[in-house]
């Protein structure tokens, strides 16, 4: 009985011995291939500090693609705005194709072979009186036999042929006036206006009111060589 | 006698082909604990053969030094790393001396036969 129980202890102690052994041989060898306790501890705060950084980038990011996004917008309506501004200046310089309301006038030289003098042909005189008059009554867009008349633009004799924009224009002369059709046709007509007097010389004038006509752009390359913008304040 | 050696033996080697086998891994933090209790298990073992080559064999006294031995020295261990000190190598000199004078005990008794 003493004897087997030595014997079953010595055997159990000795199992348990080496099952002691083998664990921690094979947890030995598991440290040496992986990493010590310590330094794993270590890359776990590391590996939450970045996370918690990464989190913080994300905010950022989300925060400056949101700016980013509201400076686009802004960008946006900028652009919008100066495009607006520009359309509305290349209008008021006539460098743009426009249509409405407004009048033709239609001038040419007396049809009479013996009033054909060089009294009573039209001059340039009589077309600036007639854009003059058409200017004094409102009209925003005017232009001569297709010729655009802009801030710069001259009409002038030139010997017998009239230059309007430096190039040659012939009766008959089509003025187009773009405006209040009333206004315009009335600032011509009215007694002892403009048409009075070009009917007195013979000069056939005829006035035409319309709903919608089309004045050309200005067609040339328009330079100021001198003339240099002031800066306001 | 000898079958107390082969029977040894054979518990030793069954012990570590079961440990290899088991699909168990203590965690890294108590690997330090485990193997001064290791040494000390295998000093109880080396003690227990000398006692049974002098022939004052105590069953009781081979076991609870096994266990008491393995539980100190994990114990040392544990409480030196709480301290801060290398109390373990307490253990593995103590226990690492007696060994080899155990060993060397036993290298007499089975020269003297």
């Amino acid at each position: 009985m003493n004897k087997k129980s030595m014997y079953l202890s010595i055997g159990l102690i000795t199992m348990i011995l080496g099952i002691m052994l083998a664990i921690q041989f094979r947890t030995n060898r598991y440290i040496e291939q992986g990493v010590p306790a310590d330094r794993a501890q270590e890359l776990q705060v590391e590996l939450s500090k970045l996370e918690r950084d990464s989190r913080k980038l994300d905010r950022e990011i989300e925060d400056l693609s949101y700016k980013l996004e509201q400076a686009k917008k802004g960008q946006l309506q900028a652009e919008a705005a100066v495009q607006d501004e520009l359309k509305k200046a290349r209008i008021n310089a006539g460098l743009i194709t426009v249509s409405g309301p407004g009048i033709e006038v239609v001038m040419d030289n007396p049809s009479n072979q013996s009033r054909r003098s060089s009294i009573f042909i039209i001059r340039d005189e009589d077309l600036l009186r007639v854009v003059n008059e058409l200017r004094g009554a409102g009209a925003e867009a005017i232009s001569i036999n297709g010729r655009r008349l802009i801030s710069t633009s001259e009409i002038r004799q030139a010997g017998s042929f009239i230059n309007i924009n430096l190039e040659r224009v012939e009766p008959p002369f089509q003025v187009l006036a773009i405006g209040s059709p009333d206004k315009l046709k009335s600032a011509l007509e009215i007694s002892g206006g403009l048409v009075d007097y070009f009917k007195d010389l013979g000069i056939e004038v005829k006035i035409q009111s319309h709903s919608s006509l089309t004045v050309p752009a200005y067609h040339k390359n328009l330079q100021f060589n001198y003339a240099k913008a002031v800066r306001k304040g | 006698m000898w079958l107390g050696v082969w029977l040894a033996v054979l518990g030793l080697a069954f012990g570590i082909a079961l440990g290899l086998n088991l699909p168990v891994t203590i965690p890294q933090a108590y690997a330090k604990y485990m193997s001064v209790a290791a040494l000390a298990a295998m000093d109880s073992v080396f003690g227990g053969i000398r006692a049974a080559l002098e022939d004052h064999y105590d069953n009781r006294v081979f076991i609870t030094g096994f266990f008491s031995n393995a539980l100190l020295a994990a114990g040392l261990a544990f409480i030196g790393e709480r301290l801060g000190i290398d109390l373990y190598l307490a253990a593995v000199v103590a226990f690492g001396v007696r060994l080899f004078q155990n060993l060397a005990i036993i290298r007499r008794h089975l020269l003297k036969k």
